[in-house]
Parts: structure tokens; sequence; C-alpha cells
């Protein structure tokens, strides 16, 4: 199967199961809500009855300035509420990926929330141990391959006669440790895959399974990622051009702007269902 | 300000126009002309040893006693000695710097000092013996030799001047305070011995070097001969006169001279471009601007046309394609600081692009400043503008009105923290925040907010009022983002909030005849309050008090507003006409249908507005300053009230016949320096658009952190 055969197939899977974004885009709403709930009542306990409420801007130093002057303390508290509230997401989404994965790799099963929620609990703790073992694979590639790329390039910036050339080299290195990021990334992906289609119950031999499968077919492999990362960047800049253009002062402008913003957030959430619908396509069509 | 003026503008136009002729015009106590004889005068010869990072250096001193004291020593500063150990001053500082220090200091052979070789007088009295290091800043600062002292053979008289001849050798320290080196780029500012300004009564005023303060200087007349080897550009305060090369020595020496300024810093690098320009004041201003300025200072069109100046700019060859940009906003600081404070006064302005990596960016020295850049930057960014405008109002405020920048560093910093914003409200509007990473500017990705350097300012100001008065001591500051904080940015939002409420034409003089009244002096705060009460008409004095010397948070707020029908009769038993009545809601409103029932029909509801104004900050106005409120009424009518703030509240009361929506203190936004604005102001509803706007934006950031997180697992 080639690349865009994959990518399209992946966005036919996607179409057929709408449900599994809806599910997600869900999940990700109503945690939004919870997690920013106080932010939103100060908000309005601040601004709700002052005049400045009519004129605050979206980036209004002067507001943030003072509010962070008055809430200081609870700032902490603020961050820390939001840490937890990450790290609990986090939790959720290792839950939620089952089930994405599961509904995908089940071409003709329902997405129906119980199957869904089915396949969210049989994968959970395999995905677990997954990520913990994505941790030190993470850290071992990364640190490795960027602790020598860093030793290359030192010596080069310290010697600088303009900036240029740190800067170069600054954001050269940035760059290696995004493509390494993506193919670890890609990595796991594959895992993810291997455990929900081959039933693998060591998600070790599920991390050989997907190796094995990619070195063979590692550009292709890579092609579709960044591909789909490409669109994800795409479908970014037009929305944030169009979301520009929707900041006339009026009621119907301000209603359009969040419907247009939600309609970003569920672009994104799919965007993630197509990593995996893609990366399942390939990998279902390419038996080792 | 430029928002904040076109607001009260409106509002105060007629009321201006009325007080413009009772205001006096801006001074033009015209200060000495930019010519030789000063009663501090130096002839320095220096050499750049650039292999081995060294200066050697020849001095004349010659220092004219115009007090009334007979002299008997000379406190000379010594800076460099700052970068020698770390027990000076500078670097015990740095070490008790948790959060704001300038990073690690030198590394090995990367030290700098400065060693007085020679010192005697001009008949060849040897004055070492005397030679001593001292601790003008008291004994808990032992170890630093940034300050040395000298006494004269023979006492200096009053009128009498004492010439000395002095040589020295410095090794370049590797920068540190934008003074130094890196390959073989210099930078040398603070180079070479100094004396401090001898006062009146009080002997000299020299302090240490600190890590948080500048300098302080008198007057003098520079001619500087600088030798570097041969190829090197050279830029420097003051005017080229003449250059020659040495052939055999492989050396160029170039003379540089300067009369009317308190310093004399210089840079080498061998990559560098020089260009030069003219500010031609006939283009860069039209008739109508010398026209306008002049009626808003009370002067002629002749008192505020302003000179041509030769600009001159060295810059690394990487940054070529921003020479325009740098001349742009280098003709705008000299356009609207000679229009609002006075000409600029000296014939040329040199702008350095400091050299990669010494980290001597955005510093002044008399007509003579470092910039500052990057090789990518964004048009909507007011980088390098920024910086530029700043250090070359620094000429004003340092350079011309060269006030005590270690005992007073808000009347320069302050003072040209705001004019900076002004110079680039007016020349440029708002600039982009500028948001960087890895050296790429995110404006050309993303929409970044814009915003005016007032507003930026106010934060660090509300977030700073509890650490220290602005008008602390350099050195004497919580800590080094308390002293920036205050110094620069709570000083200037404390000047736009004068500016706020003297208006036009009264604070556009007031900074004009300082600037002018003080330019080649040493002002202190005591001036400038002066020329302020003089100007205004009132005494001020209770506002530098409370608000610039005080460390009170300043914040009027309202706290209640209620709108309720007054009934037509009250509740209750009521004795009338000798007989006992009761009225109950259900009476009332049988009163009422009866009135209505009746040939004029029913008299018009009327309404009791309550609202409660509170001071909720430790400051309180004085003087005649008062809180001002506006109460909006449904039918589109306004009131007026004014509370002399000194209680912690107040509650007013108003009957019309017609409920309010809002009321505001501060309506025409007067008290910047107000830490909470969003309690200025309350309505009856509850639901602003662009309050719902910002939590609907802050959901969706919620939602995309959130989203990034979940990639993750």
């Amino acid at each position: 199967m080639g690349v865009f055969k994959a990518i399209l197939n992946g966005i036919g899977t996607t179409a057929r199961k709408p449900r599994i974004t809806v599910i997600l885009y869900a999940a990700n709403l109503v945690f939004a809500l919870l997690v920013a709930l106080p932010v939103l009542a100060l908000i309005q306990a601040e601004l709700g009855h002052s005049l400045l409420g009519t004129s605050v801007r979206p980036v209004d130093l002067m507001w943030i300035g003072e509010a962070v002057l008055k809430h200081g303390e609870s700032l902490a508290a603020i961050v820390a509420g939001f840490a937890g509230a990450g790290l609990a997401y986090f939790v959720l989404q290792i839950f939620l990926y089952g089930g994405t994965v599961g509904r995908i790799i089940d071409r003709e099963g329902p997405a129906r929330l119980g199957a869904f929620a089915g396949d969210s609990g049989r994968y959970f703790w395999r995905f677990v141990r997954l990520f913990l073992i994505s941790v030190v694979f993470l850290a071992l590639t990364l640190g490795a391959i960027m602790g020598l790329v860093s030793a290359i390039f030192e010596p080069l910036s310290k010697a600088a006669v303009t900036e240029w050339v740190p800067l170069i080299l600054s954001n050269a290195h940035f760059l290696i440790a995004l493509l390494l990021l993506s193919i670890v990334h890609m990595v796991i992906d594959y895992t993810r895959i291997a455990v929900v289609a081959d039933e693998e119950r060591r998600v070790l031999k599920a991390l050989r399974h997907a190796l094995t499968f990619l070195k063979t077919r590692f550009f292709r492999a890579w092609s579709i990622y960044l591909l789909i990362v490409a669109a994800t960047v795409a479908g970014s800049v037009i929305f944030y051009v169009l979301l520009g253009r929707l900041a006339a002062p009026t009621v119907a402008a301000a209603v359009a702007a969040f419907l247009w913003m939600q309609a970003y957030v569920f672009f994104r959430v799919w965007i993630r269902t197509l990593f995996v619908a893609a990366q399942s396509e390939y990998y279902r069509a390419h038996p080792y | 300000m430029k928002g904040r003026a076109a607001r009260s503008g409106l509002i105060l136009g007629a009321a201006l126009a009325l007080l413009a002729a009772a205001v006096p015009s801006a001074g033009q106590n015209q200060a000495p002309p930019a010519a030789f004889g000063s009663g501090l005068r130096y002839e320095i010869w220096v050499e750049l040893d650039a292999t081995g990072k060294m200066l050697a250096g020849k001095e004349e001193i010659v220092w004219t006693n115009s007090t009334k004291d007979t002299v008997r020593d000379m406190l000379l500063h010594l800076y460099w000695n700052a970068f020698k150990n770390e027990d000076s001053i500078f670097f015990k500082e740095e070490a008790g710097e948790s959060l704001f220090g300038r990073g690690a200091g030198p590394e090995e052979g990367e030290w700098g000092w400065i060693d007085v070789t020679d010192i005697r007088m001009a008949d060849g009295t040897d004055l070492k013996p005397s030679f001593e290091y001292v601790l003008p800043d008291g004994p808990g600062t032992a170890g630093d030799q940034t300050v040395a002292r000298v006494v004269f053979p023979v006492p200096v008289e009053p009128g009498e001047s004492a010439h000395l001849r002095i040589e020295f050798r410095s090794k370049i320290p590797r920068t540190v305070a934008r003074s130094g080196y890196y390959r073989n780029s210099f930078f040398l500012g603070q180079w070479y011995p100094k004396p401090g300004v001898y006062e009146e009564g009080k002997g000299w005023n020299c302090h240490a070097y600190h890590l948080n303060s500048e300098f302080f200087a008198d007057f003098a007349d520079f001619v500087v001969h600088i030798t570097v080897p041969r190829g090197f550009v050279v830029g420097s305060s003051g005017k080229a006169a003449d250059s020659r090369t040495d052939e055999s020595a492989g050396t160029t020496t170039t003379t540089f001279r300067q009369a009317m300024v308190h310093d004399f810093a210089w840079m080498a690098d061998p990559r560098y471009l020089r260009i030069e320009r003219d500010f031609v004041a006939s283009k860069e201003v039209t008739p109508q601007e010398y026209e306008e300025a002049a009626k808003l200072l009370g002067l002629t069109a002749d008192e505020v046309r302003l000179p041509d100046v030769k600009m001159i700019l060295l810059i690394a060859p990487e940054h070529k394609g921003q020479i325009d940009r740098h001349f742009r906003a280098l003709r705008a600081a000299i356009k609207y600081y000679g229009l609002w404070y006075g000409p600029y006064p000296y014939e040329t302005v040199t702008m350095v692009d400091p050299p990669f990596r010494t980290q001597s960016g955005g510093m002044e020295y008399p007509t003579l400043f470092t910039a500052g850049t990057r090789v990518l930057t964004s048009p909507h960014e007011l980088e390098p503008e920024g910086v530029i405008v700043h250090e070359f109002g620094h000429g004003y405020w340092y350079g011309l009105t060269a006030t005590n920048e270690f005992e007073a560093a808000w009347l320069d910093e302050g003072f040209n923290t705001y004019s900076t914003g002004l110079v680039l409200a007016k020349a440029y509007g708002p600039g982009a925040i500028p948001f960087v990473f890895k050296g790429i500017p995110l404006d050309w990705f993303l929409r970044v907010p814009k915003v005016f350097d007032f507003e930026t300012n106010r934060v660090a100001a509300i977030h700073t009022v509890r650490f220290d008065p602005v008008t602390a001591w350099s050195w004497k500051f919580y800590n080094r983002g308390s002293y920036a904080a205050n110094v620069y940015m709570r000083a200037a939002t404390l000047l736009g909030t004068l500016e706020g409420w003297l208006g036009e034409p009264a604070w556009p003089r007031i900074m004009r005849t300082y600037h002018m009244r003080y330019r080649f002096g040493h002002p202190t705060e005591a001036d400038f309050i002066g020329v302020v009460n003089e100007i205004a008409g009132k005494d001020l004095t209770w506002f530098f008090r409370e608000l610039v010397g005080g460390t009170k948070p300043f914040d009027y707020g309202v706290s209640g507003l209620a709108s309720v029908e007054i009934p037509v009769h009250s509740l209750g038993v009521f004795d009338a006409d000798g007989s006992r009545r009761e009225w109950t809601a259900k009476t009332i409103e049988e009163a009422r249908a009866a009135a209505g029932s009746g040939t004029g029909g029913a008299p018009p509801p009327m309404y009791r507005t309550t609202f409660v104004l509170n001071r909720y900050g430790d400051a309180r106005l004085g003087g005649d300053a008062k809180v001002e409120a506006l109460i909006r009424f449904k039918d589109g009518s306004t009131e007026t009230r004014a509370w002399d703030g000194q209680d912690r509240w107040i509650r007013m009361e108003i009957v019309k016949p017609v409920p309010a929506v809002s009321v505001q203190i501060d309506p025409r936004g007067i008290w910047l320096i107000d830490e909470n604005l969003a309690n200025n102001s309350r309505g009856t509803n509850g639901l602003r658009l662009n309050a719902s706007k910002l939590m609907t934006q802050f959901l969706f950031t919620v939602q995309l952190i959130l989203h990034f997180f979940g990639s993750w697992s």
C-alpha cells in the first residue's frame, strides 16, 4: 500500500466511524470546561459588571497584570490545579486511546460508546505499560542522539564570529529533536496498533513487531506521519487566518469565532484519529 | 499614551484652550553652548592591544574648583576594578542576586582591572604616595577598589585649578556590564580614571561601582587620541578631528573632541560598517509641526527650531539590511526629543550596533549610544527601534540633565522610559510583543498582540510598588528586579499619571522648562518638583511624597450600584391631619393608580441611585485632586460627583426620574497608577461582550493545552 492510499483509506475509516472523533472531542470539551471553570468564574466576577469588560482585549496586558496581582496568592493553586488536571487528562487519553485503536482496527465493528469503552478498558494497562516503556525509549534515543548533536554543535557555536552560526545551529538542534521525537512517536503508534491488531499482551513483543515492521519500510511510514503533520499545520494556518477575520465587536462575530474555535479543536481531535487510522491501514496492508 | 491622550483630549479640549493663556510658557533658560571651556578638561592618549586585551593610557585632567570650599584631595572612579575579583562590591552584590543576576562572572583569564601606574601634578609632584583605595559607601564594602583618593600637595582654593597627569594600564574584561571584548570586538565604557563630582559643602560625590548603579560625573571638555591596530573601525563619543596611520607600528590613531559632556566611550571592531547620514531638520519637521510645538510650549517658532545633526551608525555586516531601520528610529528620536524638550546641542550622534557577544547593547554615553538588534527581526516589533529611541533619549535625560544615577536613578531612567514610550507611540504606534523562539520572531507565524509602552510599564509598576520607593538609591533596592521596575517603569507610569492629570499645556511646558533650565547641570528631585509646582500653579509635593517616594498601593474603586424606584409613599403607620393611617403595599399601589387616573396621568416614577466609592489602596489623593465619578443613566444623561478620597469609602445618592446604568470613576483615564482598573466602574447588567470573548478564548486555550498533553499519552 502506498503512502497516499494509506492516508486516504484512513480518512475513509474516520469518516465511517465519526463517533470515535465525537467521543474524543466531547471528552476534551467536558474536561476543559471543568478545568477552566474557576478561571471563567473569575473573569465573570472581575469583568462581568465592569465597563472594562466591554473593552478588554484577548491578550490585555493591563488587565492580566492586575488580575495576577489580585489573585497572585491563588496562582500557585491554579497552576497546580492545571497540572493535576493535565495529568488526569493524560491518563484519560491513555484510556481513550484503547477505544480509538480498538474501534479503528475492528473495521466492521461498531463504534458505539459501549464498544469503545470496552476496548478502552481492555487495552488500558497494556497502553500504560507501553507509555512507561516509551518514556525510557524516548530518553535513551533523544538523550544519546541529542547529546551527540550537542557535542558537535557546542564548540562550533562557542567559536562563532557572528550570530548566524549559533542561530542556525540552535534551530538545527531543535529540528533534529523534533524529527527524532516524531520517529519515537511513530514507533509507539505502531506498537499500539500491533498490540491491538495482533492481540499482543506483551508490549515489548509488540514493540519488537513494530520495529521489525518499520525496519523495511521506515521512510514510507515516516512519510505518512509527516504528511499528516503537514496537514495539521496547513489546517492550523487556515484556522488562524479565518479567526482573525472574526474579530468584529459584535455578538454574531463572537459566536462565530467560538464555533470556529470548536471546529478547530474537532479538527485536531480528528487528526489524532487519522494518525491511528492511516497507520493502521498501512500496518495491516503489510503483514510481516 | 497615544490612546489615553486621545480619550482625554476631547474632554479636555475646551478647558485647555482656556487654560493655555494662564499657564506659564516653557522656560528657555538656554544653557551654555556646546563649546570648550568647562571647569573640567581631559586629554587622553589610549592604545588598544587587541591581542593582549589591554589598554595603555595617559591622561591629563584639569579640574577647576568652582565652589567656595578649599579642596584638599580628589576622589577618582576606577570602575574597571569592579571586574577585578569577587571582592568588588559589584560581584558581591551580584552574588546576592538569586533571580535577577547578570549571570556568570568572568572565567579564568577574563577578569578586568585598571591600575594607576603613575599620578602626579603637572609640576611633577608625585601623588602616588598618597594614593589609596577608599570605601565611600561604608566599611561593609571592604575589598572594593573602584574608588581611589589622592591628596593635593597644596589645597585647591576656590577658583583655582588642579592639573593632574595620570598613566594607567588596564586589562579589558571579557564583557561584564557592557564593557569588554569578545574575540576582536571591543566596547569600552568607564575605561579611564575619572574624578567624582565635587559638591559644595559636602565634598566629593564619588560612589563605588554597584551592580545596579550607573554613573555620575561633571561636564567636561574631552580630547581623546585613540590608537588601534590598523584596519579596526572605531566609533567614539564626540567628533573625529583627525586620523593618522603609523605604518611601521601598524596602528591608526584618531583624535576625537567633544565639549560639555560628562563621559566618553568608544568601540573598535575590524569587521564593522560605518555609515553617516544627516538629520536635516527642514526635511524632518514641517512648519506646521514647529508651529504646533511652539503654541503648545508658549514659545516662538524660532525657539523650538531644531538644528541639523550628523548621524553616525556603526553596524555589524550581518545587520546591514537594518541600516534604514536604525536611522529612521534615530531621526524620530532627534525630532521629538528636540521638539518637546529642546534642540539636540551637539554636532554628532553615534549609534553603535553592539558587537556580537560583547553584551554592550542598550547603553547610553554622551553623544554615543549602543542599540541592539538580531539578524532576524519582525517589522511589527519595535526592536531595535525601542532601544534606539531610549538610548538616544538618555542624551537628554542623563546626558544633558546630568542627574545623579547613583542616588536618583529615576530622574534619568524613569523620565527617559516615559519619553521613549511617547516617541514610539507618536512615530510607530503600538509594537508587537517580541516573542522570540530560537532567534526567530513568532510574529512571523502568529498574530502577536501589540502594546504601547505605557501598558507594560504599568504592569511592572503595580507589581513593585510595595517593595521600594522609586526614589531609593540604586543599590538599596530590594533586588535588581525592584530596581528596574521601580526606577524605569513605575517612575514612567507616575509621570504618565501626572501627564494625564495636568494635561496640556501645563505638562509639556513643565517637561520643557525642567529640561532647559537644568541642561548642562545636575538637577535633583527637588528641582523637578519646583518646576512642576511653578508651572502647574499649585503645590503637588504630596504627589511625590505619597506616590513617588512611598510604597503605598494606589487603588480607588466602585463597590456598589443600585437604582431603586421610589414608592409614592413609604410603608408603615403615619399620622396626618389628626388621624393615623397604615400604608401597605396594596394601599400604595391603589394610591398610584388613583394618581394615574387623573387628568395629568401618573407622575413619572423617581429612582434613587446609590453607589459606593472606595479607597482600597493605602495611598491617598492630596491637594486639590479628587476622585471623579461619572454616573450614566438609562436615557443617556450623565451626572458627575467628586470625592476627596481621604476616607476608606463614601456612599453617594442621586434621585432622578431614570435609573442609572453605570458608575465609573476616573472616566478620563488619568490615574494610570491605579492598580485595579477593573473595579473603577460598575454596571447594572452583568455580561459584557469582550469578557465573554475572553472566556471562550480561555476555554479554547485550555482545550488545546489538554489536547497537547493528551497527544503524548
